[in-house]
């Protein structure tokens, strides 16, 4: 009895089949299939003989060494990493002993060749120095107290800005209105520009307009 | 794998030289076979093995645990297997983009061996050997992978980067493609 399944259909599963894949409930109607059915015995044999012979085809050898090139390569970057890491703690070294040579024969050095005396060069390095890491803040602190107040302003200024009507921004989408607003910012850009120079100086615009 | 591939795994992200070494000690042969099948070449598969582990071990911390080992080595192999191919053959070859026309096709005229048809004749292993290396590479990968690896299908379709239902064509087209070819030659594997 060939049960209820068409050869087509039989052979389309028997791989599967032949490899315990199947669902137990197909692979009953396949078994029942082909007990009555030649043919499909004869195939299901034939993949069994694919299978079998594809799992006992000789075996290539693992090539010579291979494992060895492989820790090589993969060990290679910290080798070189070793190396530069060696290479890094000499030239530390040999910087450390020329600071520690320097310090002992440049005096005695420096009066023979007639150089200015190192010990006060040094001191007017440092001077300059802290001279300049004083400056820095110094101006900064000088530009605060420039800036900080149009800051307040420019606050006060975007607080305001909450209190105008919503028909305003609306109104600068048009092309008309953001062109006035680019001059505007343009001029005020300009404005400042102008004023910064003179803002310390008594008597100057810019002072006068930050005495307003 | 009678190694512990999660410890061995941690052990290798540390860097540490003998769980390199167990990694590629479990995985030399089958990565090696693999690339041969598909390849052809012994001395392509030998560049192919070297080149699957430092692949492997350098990109080991983009790996997902959660998905098979082997799969993930085998995919690397058969990728660079094929790309020993396309430096030989100078031409694209990819296990995504070969379409299974390209493969022997089954005409329904041919209903296989009859019952008549037994096991008439013994091929010796060599001459079966240069039968399958007729098949396209793909079709070698595929038959390699599911009965010298007893792959599922599911691992293989992952390792191959294709649907499980290309997997079950490719498999049924390889089986077709020889024994075609057996038929044509009188005889059975």
């Amino acid at each position: 009895m060939k049960a209820n399944l068409t050869c087509e259909t039989c052979e389309r599963e028997l791989i599967a089949y032949a490899d315990g894949l199947l669902h137990s409930a197909v692979a009953r109607v396949m078994d029942q299939h082909l007990e009555g059915c030649a043919r499909c015995r004869a195939t299901l044999e034939f993949h069994r003989a694919v299978a079998r012979r594809i799992a006992t085809l000789p075996a290539i050898e693992v090539p010579a060494g291979l494992e060895e090139r492989v820790i090589r390569a993969m060990t290679a970057p910290d080798r070189a990493r070793a190396r530069w890491t060696r290479f890094g703690a000499g030239a530390l070294a040999l910087s450390f002993a020329g600071t520690i040579g320097g310090l002992v024969f440049w005096p005695s050095l420096a009066k023979q060749w007639g150089l200015p005396d190192p010990a006060s060069a040094l001191v007017r390095a440092l001077d300059t120095g802290v001279e300049g890491m004083i400056a820095v803040p110094k101006r900064i602190a000088v530009d605060l107290t420039f800036y900080e107040p149009i800051a307040r302003q420019f606050l006060r200024s975007m607080e305001a800005l909450a209190t105008i009507p919503r028909a305003a921004f609306v109104s600068l989408r048009s092309p008309e209105a953001q062109a006035t607003g680019l001059v505007l910012l343009t001029l005020g850009v300009a404005l400042y520009l102008i004023l910064r120079p003179s803002r310390r100086q008594e008597g100057g615009i810019g002072h006068a307009c930050l005495a307003l | 794998m009678a190694i512990d591939e999660r410890e061995v795994i941690r052990r290798c992200l540390a860097k540490d030289e003998r769980a390199y070494r167990e990694l590629v000690r479990a995985y030399q042969a089958p990565v090696t076979n693999l690339a041969w099948r598909i390849t052809g070449s012994a001395d392509d598969a030998a560049e192919v093995a070297q080149e699957t582990f430092i692949r492997v071990l350098r990109s080991l911390a983009s790996y997902d645990p959660e998905r098979p080992f082997r799969s993930w080595i085998f995919k690397i192999a058969s990728n660079l297997s094929l790309d020993a191919i396309r430096r030989r053959k100078r031409r694209p070859v990819s296990f995504e983009d070969l379409s299974d026309e390209d493969g022997p096709t089954i005409e329904p005229a041919d209903t296989g061996p009859g019952p008549d048809e037994g096991m008439r004749l013994e091929w010796a292993a060599e001459r079966f050997e240069a039968l399958v290396i007729e098949l396209p590479e793909h079709y070698r990968a595929i038959l390699h992978l599911r009965y010298r690896e007893e792959m599922p299908y599911e691992e293989i379709a992952e390792t191959m980067g294709i649907p499980l239902g290309t997997v079950k064509v490719r498999l049924h087209r390889a089986h077709e493609f020889l024994r075609r070819r057996l038929n044509a030659r009188g005889t059975t594997p």
